[in-house]
């Protein structure tokens, strides 16, 4: 029988079973989705790194290198179980071109790379050690897609040609934020190519288990060991392979919260449209005896088994939307294995946000024992408070426009020139890089001389970057990457203080300042080679923290005198803007033609084109999610206010009946509700508008600053925010509150009278 | 005949002011009185539907009005039964799982035993092929036997039917009151609210209520069909000589 019960109930409201079985599998869908992912990633990350044996320990050095320190060193730790020395053959982009497209244009440094000894393994996509033959090279599978390259395309550097025979993961540079890519060639090739290339040295420690990382980094830096370029540690590691489509994870997660909190309140209006149309029963089966809490346990019967199909429903749609989403992740690192236990944790995710549901639903149920049976048994009375439906109704619109913004202002923030203050990069057009050279003082100079005597540019600066050797105030003493140059022409944000306006102050970087334990007003002692090869050394202020995801994050700014400072310089960056700034990507175009001639390490590129490089993969992602996010928000908010404004014209179904006998038309009562929503609607605009500017802010600030921003203000587009946003929001609710008024039409004038 | 039922001092509200009275074993009794006067009020406060701020209501020597809601609701399920002039019944099963709905839930093993009894009831009050139909695809008087049935399905002490005839015509009224009177042959008490002097008058007493007190008191002893009309006219005097 109560079979029975519970199947004719589907049966006989439909729209109600359907509508809430839909909310229970889209909460299980999204959160089995992002387990999964979560899961999946997470665990071919580690595969992979496991696979690979990923070093704990990196640092970069360009130049010479004394590698019996190194080893004296290593032997000297117990925490070091393995170390090797490799180099990587940095390939001018320019010099690469796979099948007929070059590289020149990208960002990352591309260079050759010989199979390890110990551990650092490149691997093919079956996650197996890659010993490659003379004549073949293994292409970063991040490539694959980007220039749609096959295997047997042939890889020309310079004049050299070898044929693409496989594609490699890089368990360290897999990520398009490492800024370096490494190809996978044999040791002849390597030693035969080495004269196109600048070689740089990684040099890697694998450290025992439980290790210290960053007092092993500490030992290494006070031991004086060659380091002149990035240390990178395998936290770091695992966290940029982690970042891309972790944010992915991260947006789905987020939907998946409010969709969870807007999913009770819509089962909750259902519920209590159910109980208002079932009045007399519900009395009934309290007058003959039924208590309070058998009654709700038939309801909670029925919940339980949509909830149960929900799950299985929403387990299947994870699954088959988990393929597509999980593909780029699958290709860079792989499968998860245990697919068994990722299951597991999907279903133990599921059960919990079925639980969630069915918690808030019993709550709602309990409105059952709480009606007096009298006043139900003969129509009066109702479940649940019957003042406060509008206030949802404008809740419901704040939350959606909510969600309709967030990830716009995202968006629109990461696509705003102004961004890149917060990543620790003047807001300037164009960006030269001159590496790798042996002349760069030389080439900087020339480069001074022609920006200044071009016409179309408005404005550049010169940096030069070295690593000097600085003594903290309790007396450590690191080396820190100080760029150098008029750090006022185009600043970056400073989340305290101030760029370095005279040559005794010096700007650090957020990381670098929470490493060093520094804080503006404190003072550091910087170590200068003189032009003589004297050393002076200059006490420094800080004067002033800004985020960085530029060099591992950990850089400084100063303003040091040519004059007094001729530490050998790195590398060189110049930021130049236009006059008219829709040239310049031709400008750049031009620049590159012209200096071919001058050698390989000039890079110039549109500072659009260079954040595209590292934030493309992000940027695009949040621009796929707002479009999902805006479609999903007003899905919403047209089944909430429908179903909001069917519970209330149930309700007050009597009040409206009796209007119908004094003579109202369907009309003028549709008008009062009309007004009603009106309100409630405009009021939620308002509200949402609001948190999606400020806490909203707070929010994205959460993802921004996993990617290196931090003091994070919206960068917002006021035609999105002031004019689309609310448009469709009102759009929405007009539809569902039109289409939900038809019910008044059905309202019979003697209704009132039974 | 023994007492089964004794109300002593029940107020509730300004809607009942002060009322005592007692039902034996087996006996029918028709609450009579012009509309407000508190009727309906005194039967779901009698049968524990809802609380009397004042008072006692025993039952079969135990008083109900002080105990739990969950209690109370236990005493309707195993000693009362409930007749409403709505013939409030659940859309979604069929007849005879609405009359056997109550016994299911109080134990679900001996569902076949209340089903079995269920058509015992049913060919009692002549529905017995209605059993599988939809309770909107039955007659208003076809409805009401049903909802007797339920009412009976728990062998209950004492039915509550509140203007069991109200919504009916005359021919589904006079089944209905077939059926009560063969259920209260049988020894079920019945307290009946009722508008309508020819219902009452096939009651062996008669409890007139106005403005929240029994203002009058009509014995009429055992209904036989042979002195219908009689007690028809004894009863419109009486209401007529107390003002209705």
């Amino acid at each position: 029988m109560y079979r029975r019960l519970i199947l004719n109930d589907f049966k006989n409201n439909k729209l109600a079973t359907v509508a809430t079985c839909i909310f229970m599998t889209v909460n299980a869908a999204l959160l089995g989705l992002a387990v999964l992912l979560f899961v999946n990633l997470s665990g071919a990350i580690d595969r992979l790194m496991d696979v690979a044996e990923t070093p704990d320990f990196l640092q970069m050095h360009t130049g010479e290198i004394d590698e019996s320190k190194i080893t004296e060193f290593a032997c000297q730790r117990n925490d070091v179980d393995k170390m090797q020395i490799c180099g990587f053959l940095n390939i001018p982009n320019s010099r690469i071109q796979i099948g007929d497209k070059s590289l020149d244009g990208n960002i990352q440094d591309n260079g050759l790379f010989c199979q390890n000894d110990y551990f650092d393994y490149l691997v093919d996509m079956d996650n197996n050690v890659i010993v490659p033959s003379a004549g073949e090279v293994y292409v970063p599978v991040c490539y694959r897609k980007e220039y749609g390259i096959v295997r047997g395309d042939l890889l020309h550097i310079g004049s050299e040609t070898l044929t693409v025979t496989g594609f490699l993961r890089d368990s360290q540079m897999n990520s398009m934020m490492a800024s370096s890519k490494r190809f996978l060639v044999s040791r002849e090739d390597y030693d035969r190519l080495s004269s196109i290339g600048s070689e740089e040295y990684l040099i890697e420690f694998k450290l025992k288990k439980g290790s210290d990382f960053s007092a092993f980094s500490t030992a290494y830096e006070e031991a004086g060991l060659p380091g002149n370029g990035p240390t990178i540690t395998y936290p770091l590691i695992r966290m940029m392979n982690a970042l891309s489509d972790g944010m992915l994870i991260l947006v789905i997660l987020l939907i998946s919260v409010s969709i969870l909190l807007i999913s009770t309140l819509c089962i909750r209006c259902l519920i209590l449209t159910g109980l208002e149309k079932d009045k007399y029963e519900i009395g009934m089966m309290k007058a003959v005896g039924v208590s309070g809490r058998g009654v709700r346990r038939i309801y909670i019967s029925k919940y339980l088994i949509l909830s149960l199909a929900g799950t299985i429903l929403g387990f299947l749609t994870a699954l088959l939307s988990a393929t597509p989403l999980s593909a780029q992740m699958k290709e860079l690192y792989g499968d998860a294995g245990k697919q068994g236990l990722t299951y597991i944790f999907m279903i133990l995710g599921e059960i919990l946000v079925e639980a969630v549901i069915l918690l808030s639903i019993n709550r709602t149920l309990k409105n059952i024992e709480k009606a007096p049976t009298v006043s139900i048994l003969n129509g009066l009375g109702s479940f649940g408070k019957k003042k406060n439906l509008w206030m949802p109704a404008g809740i419901i619109t704040a939350v959606s426009t909510f969600i309709l913004l967030v990830p716009l202002n995202l968006s629109s923030t990461l696509k705003a020139p102004g961004f890149v203050t917060y990543m620790g990069i003047g807001s300037s057009q164009i960006r030269i890089d001159i590496r790798q050279m042996d002349n760069i003082t030389t080439l900087s100079e020339n480069l001074d001389k022609e920006l200044s005597a071009d016409e179309r540019v408005s404005g550049f600066t010169l940096m030069r970057t070295g690593s000097y050797r600085t003594v903290m105030p309790d007396g450590k003493s690191v080396n820190l990457l100080i760029e150098s140059g008029d750090h006022g022409k185009f600043p970056v944000r400073y989340s305290k203080g101030t760029y370095p306006r005279t040559d005794a102050e010096i700007a650090l970087s957020i990381l670098n300042a929470e490493e060093l334990g520094s804080s503006v007003e404190d003072s550091i002692e910087v170590y200068l080679k003189g032009t003589d090869g004297s050393t002076t050394v200059k006490s420094c202020r800080v004067c002033g923290l800004y985020s960085d995801i530029t060099n591992g994050g950990k850089t400084a700014k100063a303003c040091f005198d040519t004059a007094e400072d001729a530490t050998p310089v790195m590398w060189s960056i110049a930021y130049v803007s236009l006059a008219d700034e829709s040239l310049a990507g031709n400008w750049t175009k031009e620049f590159r033609e012209n200096h071919v001639s001058m050698g390989e390490g000039i890079k110039a590129m549109p500072i659009s084109e260079y954040l595209n490089g590292i934030y493309g993969g992000t940027i695009s992602t949040i621009g796929k999610a707002s479009v999902v996010t805006t479609i999903l928000a007003m899905v919403v908010l047209f089944v909430v206010i429908l179903l909001l404004l069917r519970l209330l014209i149930w309700r007050e179904r009597s009040d409206s009946s009796l209007k119908k006998a004094f003579g109202f038309a369907s009309r003028d009562i549709q008008k009062d509700y009309l007004k009603k929503v009106s309100v409630a609607v405009l009021l939620g605009i308002g509200l949402g508008i609001f948190a999606g500017v400020i806490p909203g802010q707070f929010i994205a600030g959460l993802f921004l600053n996993s990617l290196g921003a931090r003091g994070f203000r919206f960068i917002i587009n006021p035609a999105y925010v002031f004019a689309l946003a609310p448009a469709l929001t009102i759009i929405t609710a007009f539809a569902a509150t039109v289409i939900g008024l038809l019910e008044i039409k059905t309202i019979r004038a003697f209704e009132c009278l039974r | 005949m023994s007492e089964l039922l004794k109300v002593k001092n029940l107020k509730k509200g300004e809607i009942i002011r002060e009322i005592g009275f007692e039902l034996m074993k087996g006996e029918m009794t028709a609450i009579m009185g012009p509309s407000g006067s508190g009727k309906s009020t005194l039967l779901y406060n009698v049968s524990g539907m809802d609380r009397a701020d004042e008072g006692e209501v025993w039952l079969g020597g135990q008083e109900i009005r002080t105990l739990s809601e969950d209690e109370k609701a236990d005493i309707r399920l195993h000693k009362m039964g409930f007749v409403f002039q709505q013939m409030n019944c659940l859309s979604n099963i069929n007849l005879i799982d609405n009359i056997v709905f109550p016994a299911a839930h109080a134990d679900r093993k001996r569902q076949s035993e209340y089903y079995a009894r269920a058509r015992e009831l049913m060919a009692k009050f002549h529905i017995e092929d209605l059993a599988e139909r939809k309770i909107n695809e039955v007659s208003g008087g076809q409805l009401q036997r049903a909802c007797i049935c339920r009412s009976m399905i728990m062998k209950p002490d004492i039915i509550f039917a509140d203007e069991p005839t109200g919504a009916l015509n005359q021919s589904s009224s006079a089944e209905v009151m077939d059926a009560f009177l063969k259920i209260n042959s049988e020894g079920t008490a019945i307290l009946m609210v009722t508008h309508d002097s020819k219902v009452a008058s096939k009651c062996e007493r008669v409890l007139y209520i106005l403005d929240g007190e029994i203002k009058g008191e009509l014995s009429l002893g055992k209904y036989t069909p042979d002195n219908a009309r009689e007690r028809e006219q004894q009863v419109a005097a009486w209401l007529t000589g107390l003002g209705w």
